[in-house]
């Protein structure tokens, strides 16, 4: 049974070397980019729309039992339920207890990543509920029993004749591998379901406190009819997805689809308070918000990084990632892949299991630049080495080697000494022609590079030489 | 699934709490509090472009009888089946120009039909910045504005705000927030990019977004 | 002696072939050569070069010999126990300097940028923050400080320029480097794609990932073959290097160069370095 860290390691070494999925991969982040830069015109400042948006996250995150109390008390003033689940099992058993006591054995899901978060899908799945996925790129993965590559698109490691291949399998009437095609056929299958379901669970882009509403964005349409249809709407978000005023939406929705797609805005950016009114003509039952905690309690309490939880799941972050690039959406094994998941998920799950992302970083900084709320994502992710060192087994050989460089750097005699003697060294390992043999010192470096020249004097010895010692 | 079960409430409000008594930094603001957008000088004129872009069919009409003979066009391109409608006075007053060989579903009686061919509703307010409808729960339910293949908006010129902050102060003015269940701003026709980010139009949602905006009301609102 | 005769006349020659050699009405000041610890075993004609060039344009520089290392291999590591000791060291090494340059992006990141993080709540700290805002890149030295633009230099090559990204993203420097080659005699500065993309050294990452590391130095090296250009150069000689043992693997035609290598060059044949030494600058 390997690690995380192991499984890590061993995929990111196939996907690196992957050079179809590095193509596909370049092909949808050109896309993007391109995207984002006729988006961007849009904005005079958008300098200010971050700087702002971070303001408004962190006034809500700061003050968070305050706002979170104010939404509460709002939802159910407009009828709706509001549960706060401390645990993954604690929500999905909430729902999975809902559906059993209203008979559901149909539920409509759009896309969320808190709902993989909490596995709730295999739960309700396990208790004989049938759970379609309602977003195309989500479908696409739950039919392949894949996790989602992307957090904004699932399946964009697949081709269309991939995908027309999947369709005919499970839907039939495939006719060709153009997109629009395909489209149609998945809507198709859906249809049925989203008009037959007893359940719709949504996650929430945000939870609007003043008006007890949340926020969800689609594009698809399929977050509208899965809480239209269905006689019970569940939504889940974590904790730390409340901000304060509806009007802050006006700047959020224009930001969030830039970073996220580049586009202007989103399709359907949608508010929903509670189930219907007494005078609306359709409309859910029942409205059921569930708040999920799971460790963003105690995020919150890590002042140094509770700006993590200001996190607006726009997934730039693993658009711009060099290292999302070469390894891939998958390699991460986690819910949260990218700059945010790495940073997010020694948290979440603990920093022995998953420390080992926070490493797997050139620490680039692009993250932190694309990053639309100004999350010091690449900080974090030295804050969560340092926390590593600090408290947990890092390897022996790791923490000795630290400690001699500590001495050596302590005395420019003896660095200069050293550095001598490594460069005689390694000189002599070229001369013997061991490198790239288990005897090379630099090995993981020689496998991969032509080996480097290794100079006869060092700056300060010539410095010496030129100007005598100063 | 009442309150008393919910123990867990107490606790994640206690850690909260404890959390924050520490505060967190935050980033000096280093620009200014200028506007973020361009200013937008000739509101229609951006509605018509961003519908242009985002694929919302806009048709501009003198007054509401006028856009009444628009509607009965579009209807017109759209195969033989059920309407919804939003049971609205001004819908009312258009709805005959739309019955040649058609079935009307009221909203008054529920949600449209799944086999619906289209949707023809009012607006809460329409957004020059971005091209969008504000439709709410009022303007004929959840289902209206997104079941049927086809979604017709009926609007008129004063419902036309310049932005986002414009439109949600509307809303507020018009109480729409406290009265409904359901806002939503929509902007063009459902589509998804999860294929090769290739853009595909139509979705679970609408493939058309028909805007019809009158001038004014009627012929005898010129003054 | 005669050496030293040699490059003295060398130099004043150099003075009058530069006639914008910079006088801003300041007393000239000294500059300390910050020689990061990979730059002194690994590269040291970098700052040979560096230091020839800051002479060149009227400074005076000297070699603090106490320096060893400004820590930051063992801070990106998460060592910051281990780091502190060090930066407190090279926080008193280099308290009297007037102006601090360094050929190293990523090492002035570490001072001005993490030094106030690293050393906060030491008695050291008001110390660091004020040799953080002393110590300077070679590129923004030149052009923010010294206010020149035009060092004199000579290279007519085809040169591509790699954003190391420290310098880039946490020292904020763009069109510096750019500015300079565009003054250079005969160079002529090409664009690769995608010339922001990390290459993939990222220090301690180069060796405990050197899959994901060498693939993207992989694609930076791609992208530099398909500039067009003879040379690639950068700010960063760690990326240099990592760059270097990739087109080298890939028996591609480029080759890498640091800024301040190609900013030492002149036309003048008695300060210009023979093909061999060149070939040692460049690997």
């Amino acid at each position: 049974m390997s690690t995380p860290a192991q499984e890590f390691l061993r995929s990111a070494a196939i996907k690196s070397a992957d050079l179809e999925h590095r193509r596909t991969i370049r092909a949808g982040i050109d896309h993007y980019e391109a995207a984002v830069d006729r988006a961007g015109a849009r904005f005079l400042d958008w300098e200010a729309a971050r700087q702002r948006l971070h303001e408004i996250k962190w006034e809500a995150v700061n003050h968070l039992d305050r706002y979170l109390l104010e939404f509460e008390m709002r939802v159910k003033e407009r009828g709706g339920h509001v549960y706060w689940a401390e645990t993954a099992e604690d929500a999905r058993q909430y729902i999975a207890d809902l559906a059993a006591q209203r008979g559901v054995r149909t539920v409509v899901k759009s896309k969320s990543m808190v709902t993989e978060e909490i596995d709730l899908t295999h739960t309700l799945e396990k208790k004989g509920v049938t759970v379609f996925e309602t977003d195309l790129g989500e479908l696409i993965v739950q039919l392949r029993n894949e996790p989602p590559y992307h957090l904004m698109t699932p399946a964009m490691h697949l081709t269309r004749a991939e995908i027309a291949k999947l369709f005919g399998e499970k839907f039939g009437g495939v006719e060709s591998d153009d997109p629009q095609h395909l489209v149609a056929v998945a809507r198709r299958a859906l249809r049925k379901a989203f008009f037959s379901a007893e359940m719709g669970v949504t996650g929430a882009n945000f939870l609007v406190a003043d008006t007890g509403m949340i926020a969800l964005t689609t594009n698809e349409g399929n977050g509208r009819l899965g809480s239209s249809l269905p006689r019970i709407h569940v939504a889940v978000a974590g904790i730390e997805k409340v901000i304060p005023r509806m009007e802050d939406l006006a700047l959020i929705w224009p930001t969030l689809a830039r970073s996220a797609v580049g586009q202007s805005i989103a399709c359907y950016n949608t508010l929903i308070g509670g189930p219907r009114t007494a005078s609306e003509p359709d409309g859910p039952e029942e409205f059921h918000l569930v708040l999920l905690d799971n460790g963003r309690s105690e995020l919150l309490a890590d002042s140094e990084q509770r700006d993590v939880l200001h996190c607006i799941r726009c997934g730039a972050c693993l658009n711009v990632c060099p290292v999302f690039r070469k390894v891939g959406g998958h390699s991460y094994g986690t819910v949260y892949g990218g700059p945010i998941g790495s940073v997010l998920m020694p948290h979440l799950g603990g920093l022995s299991k998953y420390q080992h992302l926070s490493f797997a970083s050139s620490l680039c900084g692009a993250c932190t630049k694309a990053c639309p709320v100004k999350i010091d994502l690449h900080h974090h992710l030295l804050h969560n080495r340092r926390n590593a060192v600090q408290s947990t087994e890092r390897p022996a050989s790791e923490r000795l080697a630290f400690r001699l460089w500590s001495w050596a750097m302590m005395g420019e005699r003896r660095f200069a000494l050293l550095g001598s003697a490594a460069r005689v060294l390694l000189r002599g390992v070229q001369a013997l022609g061991l490198a790239r043999t288990p005897l090379d010192p630099m090995r993981p470096w020689t496998e991969v590079h032509a080996a480097p020249a290794i100079p006869k004097k060092s700056f300060r010895a010539l410095w010496r030489e030129q100007h005598g010692a100063s | 699934m009442e309150p008393a079960e919910n123990s867990g409430r107490e606790r994640i409000l206690a850690r909260i709490r404890s959390a924050l008594r520490e505060t967190a930094p935050k980033h000096a603001a280093a620009t200014s509090s200028g506007p973020v957008f361009a200013p937008i000088s000739d509101p229609l004129d951006r509605f018509q472009k961003e519908c242009a872009l985002n694929n919302t069919e806009c048709v501009i009409a003198s007054d509401l009888r006028a856009s009444a003979s628009a509607i009965a066009q579009v209807l017109a391109s759209i195969p033989p089946g059920e309407i919804f409608l939003q049971d609205a006075p001004s819908l009312r007053r258009m709805a005959p120009l739309w019955q040649e060989g058609r079935s009307i579903r009221w909203s008054s009686e529920g949600g449209p039909a799944e086999s619906s061919q289209a949707t023809i509703t009012c607006a809460e307010t329409l957004v020059a910045q971005t091209g969008s409808v504000f439709v709410s729960a009022s303007c004929g339910g959840r289902g209206a504005s997104v079941v049927a293949p086809v979604h017709i908006v009926v609007a008129t010129m004063d419902q036309l705000v310049v932005d986002l902050d414009g439109a949600f102060a509307r809303l507020r003015d018009l109480g729409s927030p406290a009265k409904n269940s359901m806002l939503c701003l929509i902007t063009g026709s459902s589509r998804t990019a999860d294929i090769e980010k290739i853009i595909v139009m139509g979705a679970h949602g609408p493939r058309r977004l028909v805007v019809v905006l009158a001038w004014q009301p009627d012929e005898s609102a010129r003054s | 002696m005669e050496q030293r005769r040699k490059r003295i006349g060398a130099v004043e020659n150099l003075k009058e072939t530069c006639p914008e050699t910079m006088h801003n009405g300041q007393p000239m000041q000294t500059i300390a050569l910050f020689i990061p610890c990979f730059v002194d075993q690994l590269n040291p004609a970098v700052g040979i070069d560096m230091a020839r060039v800051l002479r060149r344009i009227g400074y005076a520089v000297r070699f603090p010999e106490a320096q060893t290392c400004c820590g930051q291999p063992a801070f990106n590591s998460g060592y910051w126990h281990e780091a502190r000791p060090v930066a407190e060291r090279f926080v008193r090494v280099f308290r009297d300097a007037d102006a601090i340059v360094c050929p190293s992006g990523s090492c002035t990141t570490m001072v001005r940028n993490f030094y106030p993080e690293l050393l906060a709540g030491t008695p050291i700290l008001a110390e660091a923050k004020s040799v953080a805002a002393r110590v300077y890149e070679c590129c923004e030295f030149l052009i923010k400080i010294a206010k020149v633009t035009d060092v004199g230099a000579s290279f007519p090559h085809r040169v591509t320029y790699h954003d190391a990204c420290h310098a880039l993203r946490e020292l904020h420097l763009k069109q510096e480097p750019r500015e300079l080659l565009r003054h250079v005699r005969g160079l002529e500065v090409v664009e690769m794609p995608y010339c922001e993309e990390c290459c993939g050294f990222g220090g301690t990452f180069a060796t405990k990932f050197p899959m994901i590391s060498s693939a993207m130095g992989e694609t930076k090296s791609i992208n530099v073959e398909a500039s067009g250009a003879e040379y690639v150069t950068s700010t960063d000689s760690s990326c240099l290097m990592h760059i270097d043992g990739i087109l080298r693997l890939r028996k591609s035609s480029a080759r890498t160069i640091h800024v301040a290598s190609i900013l030492a060059q002149t036309a003048l044949p008695s300060e210009n370095a023979s093909i061999s030494t060149v070939a040692e600058r460049t690997r």
